[in-house]
C-alpha cells in the first residue's frame, strides 16, 4: 500500500496547493525546531555551566520567544488551511466520481463496483478528510523534519547521529514485520467483529417482529452472549494490532534514552561540551516525532488510501464512447431493434432475448411479458443507455437508410425523447416549473388542459399554494402516484416526439388507469410516437403494435 | 466492583472526570455533567467497573509518566555529567533513563488493552440495556429502529459512546493525573516554575480542547444542510442516471452538487478558525512553559534558590509533559460527537419508555379465551390523526375476515391495534375480555399473532426464522409450513433446505419469497387468531389468490381433516384477519370489510357485496380482466 498516490494531485486540484503549502510549512517548521533546540541549549548551558545571569542571556531568550511564537503560528496556519483544502479536494473528487459513475450508466452501477459508489460518494470519500488534515502533514514532516534534524545532529555529534541512524531503519522494518504477522489475524478478527456486531443489530431490527409474536424476551440473553463474543474477538485483534504501536514506541524512546546515556558518559569524559549535549538531547525526540505521528494516524492513512483507491478505480474506468452524428428528426425516423439480447446481471439469462422491435413515427407500441423478462432493459437499449450484447439498434430514415444508434450523438437524440420511468425523478422546484420544465414557455390553458387529462388538476386543487407549491428534491411532499401524474403531465406538455412510459399504471389506482389511457390517446392524436411497458390488458388493447419480450438462457458460444 | 449509577451517585470515578469543567464543557456552571446530560445517562448504562478504570488510568499515567521521567532524568544526567563527577554517581541515572525508555512502550501497550476492554464491556452493557429497554417499552418506539439507515446509526452510536471512554474521558483522566504530578514535582524544585507550568497545561489541556470542540460544533451545525443536500443529489444522480441523462439534467445536477460542496467547504472553513487557534495555543503553551521556566529558573539560580542541574530539569521536562495534553483537543471533539450519539440513543429509549408501566404482570399468568372483540375502534399512529374509525369486529376461531380498501387507508395501523401493539385511539379491543394492549405481550401473543407487511427476516437459517414464531418447530413442520405457503419449489432448489442461511433482512430472497416465508412463519405460530398483512404482494395474481384462499379457509378446517398437518393439531380451527388488495379469493372469507377514507364503507360476505356494492363488483371485474 502506497502512503500517497500521486493521482490525488492529478484529480484534486485543491490538493496541489495544499501539498505545496504543507511542504513549505514543514521545511520552515524544521528550521524553527532546530533553531529552538540550539537557542535553548545555548541559554541553558551558559547558565548551568558558565554561571550566566538573566541579562547575559536576554538576547537568546528574545530570539527563543520569537521562535516559539512563530512555531505556534505555523501550526495554526497549517491547521487552518488543512480543513479547507481537505473539504475542497473531497468535493472535487466527489463531483468527478459522481459524474463518471453517472456516465458509466445504470448497468455499470448495478453490478460489480457500482453499488459501492453510492456509499463512496456520500460517506466513504469523507475518510480522506483525516487523511489530508492529520496524516499527510505528518508524512511530509517525516520527509522533511526527520532528515533535517538528523543532519543537524550529525553536524553536532556524530555518535548520537549514528545511534539514531542505526535505529531509524529498524522502525519501518519492525512495523512491516509486525504488520505482516498481524494482518491475516486482524482481518479475520475484523470480519468476526463485523458479523457479531451486525447480529446484534439484526435482533434490534427484528424487535417489532419479535413483539408481534410475543417473543421479545428470549433474545436478551443472546444479545449478552454476542456482546461477550464481540469483546473477545475485538480484544484478540487489538492485542495483536497494538503490538506495532508498542514496537514503535519502544524503539523511539529507547534510542532517545541511549542517546542521552551516551552523551552523559562522554560529557563526564570531557569528549563533548554541554551545549552540544543539550542540543542533541532536545533534537533527538524531534527526529522520531513525525514517524510516531505517522504511526498514530495509521488508520487515517489506511482508510484514506482505501477511499482514494476506490475513487481512482471509478475515475480510471473508461467511459464508453458516444457517437457524433446528430440525430435525425424522429418525426420521420423509425427506431429498429434487431435480434437484441442483453445478459441479465448475475444470471445466465438473456433478458430480453432475440428482441425485434420497430418503433415507427406516430405508432403506439406496447411491450408485454412477465416481470424479469427485460422490458425495462429493452427501453434502456432503445434509448441508447445500454449497448446490447447481441443484435443491433438502428435509426431508419424514410428512404430506408440505416444509421447505428452507437454512432449517434445521444444528447441530440434524447432532446426528442420524453421518458417516464417507474419511479420518476423530479428536480426541486414549483409544481408549475416541474411540469413545464421540458417545454419552456407553455400557456396556462395548455397546462391546465394537460393537468385535466392526467388528473393532476385534482392534486393541484388539493394544495394550498396550487401550481406554485414548492416541491423538494425527488418530489418530496407528493406520493409516488402523484409524482407519476406530474411526470405524465410533463411528458404530455413536452414537445418530444418519442414518449416512453414504463409501467405507467403501477402506482395509480383505478381512477389512475383511466388517466393513462386518456393521456396515451391524446399523445397519439398529437401524432407522437409512444412506447409503453404495460401489464394491464386495457392499456395493451390501446396499442397499435404489441411486442412480447422474452428471456432466454444463454447458450454457450452464442453469448458475446 | 461497583457499577456506575446515573443520577444519584457520582457519575464517574474521580480520576475519570476531565480536567476542570471538562474539555468540551462551555464553562464550570454548565459543565458536561448535568443530571440530564444524555452522555452522562448513556455512560451510566455502560455500567463501567471503577477498578478497571483505575487500572487503565494508572497504566496510562505510568506510560506517559515514563516519558516525562525520561526527559527529567536525562536532563539531570547531562547537566550533572557536564560538571564531571565520578562516573559511578551517574550510574543510577543511566539505568533509570534506559528503564523509562522501555517502560513507556510497555505501559502504553497495557493501558490501551485495559482501556479498550473497559469500553468494550461498556458497549456490550449498553447494547444489552438498549435491547431490553426497547423490548420492554412501547411497541411503536421500536418501529422506528426498523429502517436500515437508522439501524446502522444505532450501531455506530453505541460505538461512539464507547469511544467517549477510550478517546475522551480516559486520556483526559491520564492528562489530569500526570499534569498534577508533573506540576507538583516541578513545584517542589521551584514553586513559581510549577505554577507557570500549571497555567500552561491548563491552556493546552482545557482552553485548546474547548476551542477545538467549538470549531467542530460550528462546522457540524453549519454543514448539516450541505451534507444532506450532497447526499440527496449524489443519490439522485446515481440512482437513475439514465432518466436524468435523457432529460438532459446531468449537468445541472452536477452544478448543484458543486454548489453544495462549496457550502460544505465554507462551513468547514468557519469551524477551522477555532481549530487553528486551538492548535496554535497547544504549541504556544509548550514554548511559554519552557521559556518561563528558563527565566524563573535563571533568576533562582542567581539567587541561590536552585542548583544549575535542577534548572536543566525544570527547563527540559515541560517538553515531554505536554504529550498528554496534546491529545485532548481530539478528545474534546470525541466527547462532543459521543454526546450527539448518546442523545440519539437516549431519545430512542425515552421514546420507547414514555408512559409505559415497566412490569405488566408475570407472563402467562392470565388464561386467554381466544376471541377478539373490537367496538367503536379508531386507530391512529401516536400523535397523528386517526386513519380508521368506528370499526366493530368480532374474531374467534373458525372465522375468517378479509379487510380491503385502497392503499393508504390505514389497514396496517388497524392490524397493529388489533394485535395490541398500538393502543386504540378510541374504542376498545378486547382479547378474552381484557384490553389487548394492556396484556403482557407474551399473553397477548399466545392469543393473537400478527405478521406485518414489513416483518423482519433474521440473518439466520430458514428454520430459525420460523422458530421465531414458536421455539419448538421441527424441520418437518417447517417444511410443511413452507409447502403450504407455496415455497415447496423454492425449498427444493436450496441445497441446505431449511438450514439455508438468509442474508440480513432477506436481501438474498425475492420480494415474493420473503412474503411467503413470513406467511409460513404465521402458519407455525401457536396463536389461535392470526392477523396477516398483504400475504399476496409481489406474487403473480394466481399464486396470490391461492395463498389468500388457503389462509382464509384454514379457519374452517376442522381438526383431524385428512392432510391437515400434525403441527396444527394443538388447536382447533383458527380465526384469521387478512388484509389484501385482491378481491378474487374473497369468496372464501366469512366476512369482507371494505374500508374507504377511514370508514367502513360496506361489509358482508363476498356474494352480498357483489350484489349490493357497485364499486366492489366493478373492481372485481377489472381485476379479472387484467389477469
Amino acid at each position: 500500500m502506497k502512503p500517497f498516490d500521486p493521482r490525488l494531485l492529478r484529480y484534486a486540484r485543491s490538493a496541489r496547493s495544499y501539498l505545496a503549502l504543507t511542504v513549505g510549512l514543514g521545511v520552515f517548521g524544521a528550521v524553527l525546531v532546530v533553531a529552538q533546540a540550539l537557542l535553548l541549549a545555548h541559554a541553558l548551558a551558559s547558565v548551568v555551566h558558565d554561571g550566566a545571569d538573566l541579562p547575559d542571556i536576554t538576547g537568546v531568550v528574545v530570539a527563543l520567544a520569537g521562535v516559539v511564537v512563530t512555531r505556534a503560528s505555523v501550526t495554526g496556519v497549517q491547521e487552518r488551511y488543512a480543513h479547507r483544502a481537505a473539504t475542497r479536494a473531497i468535493g472535487e473528487l466527489r463531483e468527478q466520481v459522481v459524474e463518471r459513475a453517472a456516465a458509466l450508466g445504470p448497468r455499470w452501477l448495478a453490478e460489480g463496483a457500482g453499488p459501492g459508489v453510492v456509499t463512496l460518494a456520500t460517506r466513504g470519500i469523507d475518510a480522506l478528510e483525516p487523511y489530508f488534515v492529520r496524516y499527510l502533514p505528518q508524512l511530509v514532516l517525516a520527509a522533511t523534519l526527520t532528515p533535517a534534524t538528523l543532519l543537524v545532529v550529525l553536524g553536532l555529534d556524530w555518535v548520537s547521529a549514528a545511534i539514531i541512524a542505526g535505529t531509524l531503519p529498524l522502525i519501518p522494518v519492525f512495523m512491516v514485520l509486525v504488520g505482516q504477522l498481524t494482518q491475516g489475524r486482524s482481518e479475520r478478527g475484523l470480519r468476526v467483529m463485523q458479523r457479531l456486531g451486525s447480529q446484534v443489530l439484526d435482533l434490534l431490527a427484528g424487535l417489532a417482529t419479535l413483539r408481534a409474536l410475543g417473543r421479545e424476551r428470549g433474545p436478551a440473553a443472546r444479545v449478552r452472549e454476542l456482546g461477550d463474543a464481540h469483546r473477545g474477538a475485538t480484544m484478540g485483534t487489538l492485542r495483536i494490532a497494538f503490538l506495532s504501536g508498542m514496537v514503535l514506541e519502544l524503539l523511539t524512546t529507547l534510542s532517545v534514552a541511549l542517546v542521552a546515556v551516551s552523551i552523559g558518559l562522554r560529557l563526564v569524559a570531557g569528549e563533548i561540551d554541554l551545549v552540544t549535549g543539550l542540543a542533541v538531547l532536545v533534537l533527538a525526540p524531534e527526529v522520531y516525532l513525525p514517524l510516531r505521528q505517522v504511526g498514530a494516524h495509521f488508520h487515517a492513512s489506511t482508510d484514506g488510501v482505501a477511499a482514494a483507491t476506490q475513487v481512482f478505480a471509478v475515475l480510471d474506468t473508461p467511459v464508453p464512447t458516444t457517437g457524433t452524428i446528430p440525430a435525425p428528426d424522429l418525426r420521420s425516423t423509425t427506431v429498429r431493434l434487431r435480434g437484441v439480447g442483453v445478459r441479465a446481471p448475475g444470471r445466465e439469462v438473456h433478458a430480453p432475448a432475440g428482441l425485434d422491435l420497430t418503433v415507427a413515427p406516430g405508432r403506439v407500441v406496447a411491450l408485454t411479458g412477465p416481470s424479469g423478462a427485460g422490458k425495462t432493459t429493452a427501453v434502456a437499449v432503445l434509448l441508447g443507455l445500454l449497448h446490447p450484447d447481441v443484435g443491433s439498434v438502428t435509426l431508419v430514415d424514410p428512404h430506408g437508410g440505416e444509421t447505428d444508434l452507437a454512432g449517434i450523438d445521444l444528447e441530440s437524440f434524447w432532446r426528442q425523447v420524453a421518458w417516464l420511468p417507474q419511479r420518476p425523478v423530479l428536480e426541486p422546484g414549483t409544481l408549475a416549473d416541474l411540469v413545464t420544465g421540458g417545454a419552456g414557455a407553455v400557456s396556462a390553458s395548455a397546462r391546465d388542459d394537460a393537468a385535466a387529462l392526467t388528473g393532476l388538476d385534482h392534486v393541484v386543487a388539493g394544495l394550498a399554494d396550487g401550481w406554485s407549491t414548492p416541491l423538494g428534491r425527488g418530489g418530496t411532499g407528493l406520493s409516488v402516484g402523484q409524482r407519476q401524474r406530474v411526470a405524465l403531465t410533463r411528458a404530455v406538455l413536452s414537445c418530444a416526439q418519442l414518449v416512453v412510459l414504463d409501467e405507467p399504471t403501477a402506482h395509480l389506482d383505478a381512477a389512475g388507469d383511466r388517466v393513462v389511457l386518456d393521456a396515451v390517446c391524446a399523445l397519439r392524436d398529437a401524432g407522437r410516437t409512444v412506447v409503453l411497458i404495460a401489464h394491464r390488458s386495457s392499456l395493451v388493447a390501446l396499442a397499435d403494435d404489441v411486442v412480447e419480450v422474452r428471456p432466454e438462457p444463454v447458450v454457450a458460444g452464442v453469448s458475446s | 466492583m461497583t457499577a456506575l449509577r446515573g443520577a444519584d451517585g457520582p457519575s464517574l470515578p474521580r480520576g475519570a472526570g476531565p480536567a476542570g469543567p471538562g474539555p468540551a464543557g462551555p464553562g464550570p456552571a454548565a459543565g458536561p455533567w448535568r443530571a440530564h446530560d444524555p452522555l452522562r445517562r448513556a455512560l451510566a448504562l455502560l455500567a463501567i467497573d471503577r477498578s478497571r478504570v483505575a487500572v487503565s488510568v494508572a497504566l496510562g499515567v505510568l506510560g506517559l509518566g515514563s516519558a516525562v521521567a525520561l526527559a527529567a532524568v536525562a536532563a539531570w544526567l547531562i547537566a550533572r555529567a557536564s560538571q564531571m563527577p565520578p562516573v559511578l554517581e551517574l550510574s543510577i541515572a543511566t539505568v533509570a533513563v534506559r528503564t523509562f525508555g522501555i517502560g513507556r512502550g510497555v505501559f502504553r501497550y497495557l493501558e490501551r488493552l485495559v482501556s479498550h476492554d473497559v469500553a468494550l464491556r461498556g458497549m456490550g452493557a449498553l447494547r444489552n440495556a438498549l435491547y431490553t429497554r426497547l423490548a420492554a417499552g412501547r411497541p411503536e418506539g421500536t418501529a422506528a429502529v426498523r429502517r436500515g439507515d437508522l439501524l446502522a446509526r444505532v450501531g455506530a452510536d453505541v460505538d461512539a459512546v464507547g469511544d467517549a471512554v477510550v478517546r475522551g474521558l480516559l486520556p483526559a483522566a491520564v492528562a489530569l493525573v500526570l499534569g498534577l504530578a508533573t506540576v507538583v514535582a516541578m513545584g517542589a524544585l521551584l514553586p513559581a516554575a510549577g505554577a507557570s507550568l500549571a497555567a500552561c497545561l491548563l491552556l493546552a489541556g482545557v482552553v485548546a480542547p474547548w476551542l477545538a470542540a467549538r470549531g467542530a460544533r460550528t462546522t457540524e451545525q453549519r454543514a448539516v444542510i450541505a451534507r444532506a443536500s450532497i447526499a440527496s443529489i449524489a443519490l439522485g444522480l446515481l440512482d437513475d442516471p439514465g432518466a436524468l441523462a435523457v432529460q438532459g439534467r446531468i449537468a445541472p445536477e452536477l452544478a448543484a452538487l458543486r454548489g453544495s460542496d462549496a457550502e460544505l467547504a465554507d462551513a468547514t472553513d468557519a469551524g477551522a478558525r477555532p481549530a487553528a487557534l486551538a492548535a496554535a495555543l497547544g504549541s504556544l503553551a509548550v514554548g511559554v512553559a519552557v521559556l518561563s521556566a528558563l527565566l524563573l529558573g535563571t533568576r533562582a539560580v542567581a539567587g541561590g534558590g536552585l542548583t544549575p542541574v535542577e534548572l536543566a530539569v525544570i527547563v527540559l521536562t515541560p517538553l515531554a509533559a505536554f504529550e498528554a495534553t496534546s491529545v485532548l483537543p481530539a478528545a474534546a471533539i470525541q466527547v462532543h460527537r459521543s454526546r450527539a450519539a448518546a442523545t440519539r440513543i437516549m431519545a430512542l429509549i425515552d421514546e420507547a419508555e414514555t408512559g409505559t408501566v415497566p412490569d405488566r404482570g408475570a407472563p402467562g399468568s392470565v388464561a386467554v379465551a381466544p376471541s377478539l372483540v373490537a367496538r367503536g375502534l379508531s386507530c391512529a399512529w401516536p400523535g397523528q390523526p386517526p386513519v380508521v374509525s368506528g370499526l366493530d369486529l368480532d374474531l374467534s376461531p373458525g372465522r375468517s375476515i378479509a379487510v380491503v380498501g385502497p392503499s393508504g387507508t390505514g389497514k396496517t395501523t388497524l392490524l397493529l391495534t388489533l394485535a395490541g401493539l398500538l393502543p386504540p385511539h378510541a374504542g376498545t379491543v378486547e382479547l378474552g375480555g381484557a384490553a389487548v394492549s394492556s396484556l403482557p405481550r407474551e399473553t397477548a401473543a399466545r392469543g393473537v399473532a400478527l405478521t406485518a407487511e414489513d416483518a423482519h427476516v433474521f440473518a439466520t437459517s430458514i428454520l430459525e426464522n420460523l422458530r421465531v414464531a414458536r421455539g419448538d418447530v421441527t424441520p418437518d413442520e417447517a417444511r410443511e409450513a413452507l409447502r403450504r405457503a407455496g415455497l415447496a419449489d423454492w425449498l427444493d432448489g436450496l441445497p441446505d433446505g431449511v438450514d439455508t442461511q438468509l442474508g440480513t433482512d432477506a436481501q438474498n430472497v425475492s420480494g415474493g419469497e420473503r412474503r411467503r416465508l413470513l406467511l409460513a412463519r404465521a402458519l407455525v405460530a401457536p396463536a389461535p387468531l392470526l392477523l396477516v398483512d398483504e400475504p399476496g404482494e409481489h406474487l403473480d395474481p394466481a399464486t396470490a389468490d391461492l395463498l389468500v384462499r388457503d389462509l382464509l379457509t384454514q379457519s374452517s378446517t376442522a381438526t383431524g381433516t385428512p392432510g391437515r398437518p400434525a403441527w396444527s393439531a394443538t388447536h382447533r380451527a383458527r380465526g384469521v384477519v387478512v388484509v389484501t388488495h385482491r378481491l378474487t379469493p374473497l369468496d372464501a372469507a366469512d366476512e369482507v370489510v371494505l374500508l374507504r377514507d377511514g370508514r367502513v364503507e360496506a361489509r358482508g360476505t363476498h356474494t352480498e357485496l357483489l350484489r349490493t356494492h357497485g364499486g366492489y363488483r366493478e373492481s372485481l371485474d377489472r381485476e379479472r380482466d387484467d389477469d
